[in-house]
């Protein structure tokens, strides 16, 4: 009986996760076409110096990008095309979006993965210890070094970071050196200083919530229970309070960081020049390449739901009074 | 025990000593907050030098051709340039001085009067982008609350839908569409950053709706509109206050951010130009990197300080 | 079958005092408490909320919040180690072993996010050589001795499944579980209906009669007491006001605190315009009255009530009180 809530649960999300990605899509489509200048006026711009008579341009550039058609054929066939993994053909780079995402997306995963990582990681071991050493000089420490930890501009952190270890202290290269295999030591070395920029925002959210979803279940009368049986401290603050604490915890993760990490990571790349998405769509913007800006906010936006839908499975999983209801 | 919403009402604090005494109450909680009274000092005297400030600095694009790349007073750097003439690097040991006390980037624009500009500029889009995105937050969740049925279905998935969007990306996108004037990117913000507000605003009222007071003021006969205003809203605005306040570093940021990759307004001289051309004069001019950094992040900490201090001076048990 | 005397003492509480360190204040939540507990006994703690006497109890193991909590004066003697300064390890194999511990709500009182098996056998495990079969066919038995059904499906569910009732036996089994001398129940029957209030009470004599076991029972209802008891201990204001066997508490108060609990019983026989109660409230444990916490509220109290604390009386061998009428 459970197993088959479970499915009908998972499905009726997935559902609605499709509902809100072609909510998704369908935004993107209005931004573009509501938008004061079209493509065509983009690349005219480069076009005009070339010599070329505008109003030539223009048409057959409507013509080739289907701009002449009815606004519901574009958005069918816009839809039509995404779906099939046509994301666009990019000027400024000479190849299909699609192949421009191959490309470029394990750097930014990288960085991503190992930020959230040593985020969540060292973050929550910070939070738990704070929270059962709340009031001490220790936990107040940790409390105010979270406040600054949100409030560094994380780009501006970056610049710092390459301040002092690469320029003053010549530890570290100034500029990500894309020649290193991926699964190299020096490759480790070089992405410290963009995981610690990325990371240290993510870290302190994560002492922050951690903390007090961990305050929230110290005091509650189970715990006590948990003492009463002789059970030694760190078995009643790990297995009995924290499997507690992870339930909020796991929600608020999901609502915050699922979309700051995109922003953040975008700003890292540019910062250290290490050539993910971010770093893509910045190129792209200074060469007035459409279709490619695009294609990167909406991959954005897909990874975030997808990691929402994610979350809400593993959440039934975590919080038994969901599924047995 | 609740507060009735007469007595929260600002609109009535003039008049009814109950305003005018629970604001005292709050601000002595608030002011017990060491943090948070740092933060109000900070942005206080923030929002003087914004103000004032251009009375007394010289104009930001006002450029001094001696004094380029100085560092600010107290430093020393060495320069070296290299000399045609002599076929040599002229190395000459530069000190900073009190004409341009915070020192000068490579064009010899003189560092405090950008400052301050820059200070203008945060201050002005902060305010402005969260006016808006809580304005427009706070009608969808009321309205979505209120109404409730279909209507609060589709403002639901129209929010969750925007809230799917990576913040940064979206806002990157906009103005890369739409174009980087100030304008703009204030209305960008502030067209993208209202659905956290629009959630909170929304369970807050949700939760007020079936409270005593509205059911009786509806057996009164009191109309929606009327309700909506008199009731519901006043309630919701320390809540609105809280998540104003803890919203506009978030702004400040964002502008910021824009700016340094070079999608924000140029003709204004924000802090995050400036840390960008800093970015880049790491090894001739660092100072132009970290004043611009410093601003930012005390900024940002003194509105977090002060929004905790105030979310904790409402109500210490919140989950805001 | 062990010899030795019936009377002998397992667990003696002498002059407790556990105060609460806040900013507001020192709370004196326990002050000056003695009293011993026999073997075989059920031993009941009385009083109103905010006498003490759940900090007591916590105070026995120990498992009051300990930064705002400390105990500053007393001892607790279990098997001649003192409970109040001994090493968190000692402690630890106490608890749950020795000294069993049930929590005033059951419904709080257990782990939502475990299930009920894993919550009574990892204290088995704990303490006991068994491994986790032997655990699981232990809890078994324990929980239909309970008088739950299905006890085997149970073990897999988790606590929101289970009515208010079920989870109060669950409670009692994992306190069980590892066969302890003592069991401490904080106000078992007070947030249950009165059906399984008989039921939970028939268990609990079932306990006392079938494995010896002695019992702290801490209630608010003289009710409860006098259908249970065989000892009371009256709380007031932090300390025990009154210690008897329960028929003399019941037929010779001589507390006025003591008499007033009785006064407020309804008589069924009797018709009456008005149920009878205590004026007053009982007092915050932040602020005590002076001298004898209880004179505001005493029909009898004399002069020199609020300027001095009363002595402890001891009127006989089993029966004392703290009161000037007395002493």
């Amino acid at each position: 009986m459970r197993k088959s809530w479970l499915r009908d649960y998972i499905i009726k999300r997935l559902l609605y996760s499709i509902v809100i990605a072609w909510g998704i899509l369908t935004i993107t489509f209005i931004l573009v076409r509501v938008g004061p200048s079209s493509p065509a006026d983009k690349y005219l711009a480069n076009l005009a110096a070339k010599g070329h008579d505008p109003a030539q341009v223009i048409a057959a550039i409507e013509a080739r990008y289907g701009l002449d058609k009815p606004i519901l054929q574009q958005y069918g066939e816009y839809m039509l095309n995404l779906l099939q993994g046509n994301w666009g053909w990019s000027l400024s780079t000479s190849m299909p979006v699609m192949e421009l995402i191959k490309r470029h997306w394990i750097y930014s995963f990288q960085l991503i993965l190992l930020s959230s990582l040593f985020a969540a990681v060292l973050g929550i071991l910070i939070g738990i210890y704070s929270a059962v050493r709340q009031y001490t000089k220790t936990d107040y420490a940790f409390t105010f070094l979270s406040f600054i930890g949100i409030s560094i501009p994380n780009f501006w952190l970056g610049v710092m970071l390459i301040l002092i270890f690469s320029v003053k202290l010549g530890i570290f290269k100034t500029y990500y050196d894309t020649t290193l295999p991926l699964f190299s030591l020096a490759n480790l070395k070089a992405l410290v200083l963009p995981v610690i920029t990325l990371g240290t925002g993510m870290l302190a959210a994560y002492v922050r919530y951690t903390r007090s979803a961990m305050l929230e279940n110290l005091r509650k009368p189970f715990v006590v229970t948990a003492r009463a049986k002789g059970l030694p401290e760190h078995v009643v603050i790990g297995k009995h309070v924290f499997r507690n604490a992870l339930l909020p915890l796991v929600t608020i993760i999901m609502f915050d960081l699922g979309s700051i990490v995109f922003g953040g990571a975008y700003l890292t790349e540019i910062v250290f020049g290490i050539p993910g998405l971010g770093q893509v769509s910045f190129n792209a913007i200074f060469a007035n390449d459409y279709p490619v800006v695009v294609a990167i906010t909406l991959i954005g936006t897909l990874v975030v739901l997808l990691v929402n839908l994610t979350t809400d499975i593993i959440y039934t999983y975590l919080d038994p009074r969901i599924r047995y209801d | 025990m609740t507060e009735t919403p007469k007595a929260i009402a600002k609109d009535r604090a003039p008049l009814s000593g109950g305003g005018l005494r629970l604001i005292g109450y709050y601000w002595r909680r608030l002011t017990r907050n060491r943090l948070a009274v740092f933060g109000l000092a900070f942005i206080i005297f923030l929002a003087l030098v914004a103000i004032i400030g251009p009375f007394f600095t010289p104009d930001p694009t006002e450029v001094d051709f001696e004094a380029k790349n100085l560092p600010p007073v107290g430093f020393t750097i060495t320069h070296s340039t290299y000399d045609i003439k002599t076929d040599q690097f002229i190395t000459t040991r530069v000190s900073g001085n009190w004409k341009h006390p915070l020192g000068t980037d490579r064009k010899g624009r003189d560092m405090l009067a950008m400052i301050v500009s820059g200070a203008r500029v945060s201050l002005q889009v902060g305010l402005l982008a969260t006016g808006i995105a809580i304005i427009i937050g706070t009608i969808i969740g009321v309205m979505s609350a209120y109404l409730g049925g279909w209507v609060d279905n589709a403002l639901m998935r129209f929010t969750d839908v925007m809230m799917t969007f990576p913040f940064f990306l979206l806002l990157v996108l906009i103005v890369f569409i739409f174009g980087p004037s100030l304008a703009f990117i204030v209305l960008a913000i502030g067209l993208t950053g209202w659905t956290g507000t629009a959630r909170m605003v929304r369970s807050e009222s949700l939760s007020l709706r079936t409270r005593e007071f509205v059911m009786a003021a509806k057996a009164l006969g009191a109309g929606d509109g009327w309700v909506v205003f008199r009731h519901l809203i006043p309630n919701v605005i320390s809540l609105i206050i809280v998540i104003a306040t803890l919203s506009i570093p978030g702004v400040i940021l964002a502008e910021a951010a824009l700016s340094f990759i070079g999608l924000g307004d140029p003709t204004v001289p924000s802090w995050g130009i400036i840390l960008e051309e800093g970015q880049h004069s790491l090894t001739t001019a660092w100072w132009v990197a970290v004043e611009p950094g410093i601003m930012l992040f005390l900024t940002v900490l003194a509105f977090n300080f002060l929004g905790d201090g105030l979310r904790d001076a409402f109500d210490p048990k919140s989950s805001v | 079958m062990e010899t030795g005397n019936i009377d002998a003492i397992v667990l003696r509480v002498n002059e407790l005092r556990t105060y609460f360190f806040t900013r507001r204040g020192v709370i004196k939540a326990v002050d000056g408490v003695s009293f011993e507990l026999r073997r075989g006994e059920c031993l009941c703690l009385v009083g109103e909320s905010g006498c003490g006497k759940t900090v007591t109890a916590l105070s026995i193991l120990r498992l009051f919040d300990s930064p705002p909590g400390r105990i500053v004066g007393g001892t607790v003697c279990y098997n001649s180690t003192d409970l109040t300064t001994c090493s968190p390890q000692q402690l630890r194999r106490i608890r749950g072993k020795e000294i069993a511990l049930i929590l005033q709500e059951a419904q709080s009182a257990l782990n939502p996010v475990l299930t009920i098996g894993d919550q009574i056998i990892e204290q088995m495990r704990l303490h006991l050589p068994m491994d986790t079969n032997e655990a699981r066919a232990k809890a078994v038995r324990l929980l239909r001795e309970m008088g739950i059904p299905s006890a085997e499906d149970v073990l897999g569910y988790y606590p929101h499944q289970l009515s208010g009732g079920m989870k109060q036996r669950v409670l009692v089994a994992i306190s069980l579980s590892c066969d302890p001398r003592v069991l401490i129940a904080d106000e078992p029957t007070t947030a249950v209906d009165v059906t399984i209030k008989a039921q939970i009470l028939d268990m609990f004599r079932e306990l006392k009669e079938k494995r010896q076991m002695s019992i702290i029972f801490i209630t608010h209802d003289l009710g409860v007491v006098a259908e249970i008891g065989d000892r009371a201990v009256i709380m007031y204001g932090g300390k025990d006001v009154e210690t008897a066997p329960i028929p003399d508490i019941i037929n010779f108060p001589k507390h006025p605190y003591t008499m007033g609990l009785l006064e407020c019983l309804p008589d069924v026989a009797k018709e009456v315009e008005r149920l009878n109660s205590i004026p007053g409230m009982p007092p915050d444990p932040s602020y005590l009255p002076s001298g004898c916490a209880f004179h505001p509220r005493c029909p009898r109290a004399l002069d020199i009530c609020p300027r001095q604390e009363p002595p402890l009386v001891q009127l006989s061998k089993e029966h004392k009180v703290r009161c000037h009428l007395y002493g």
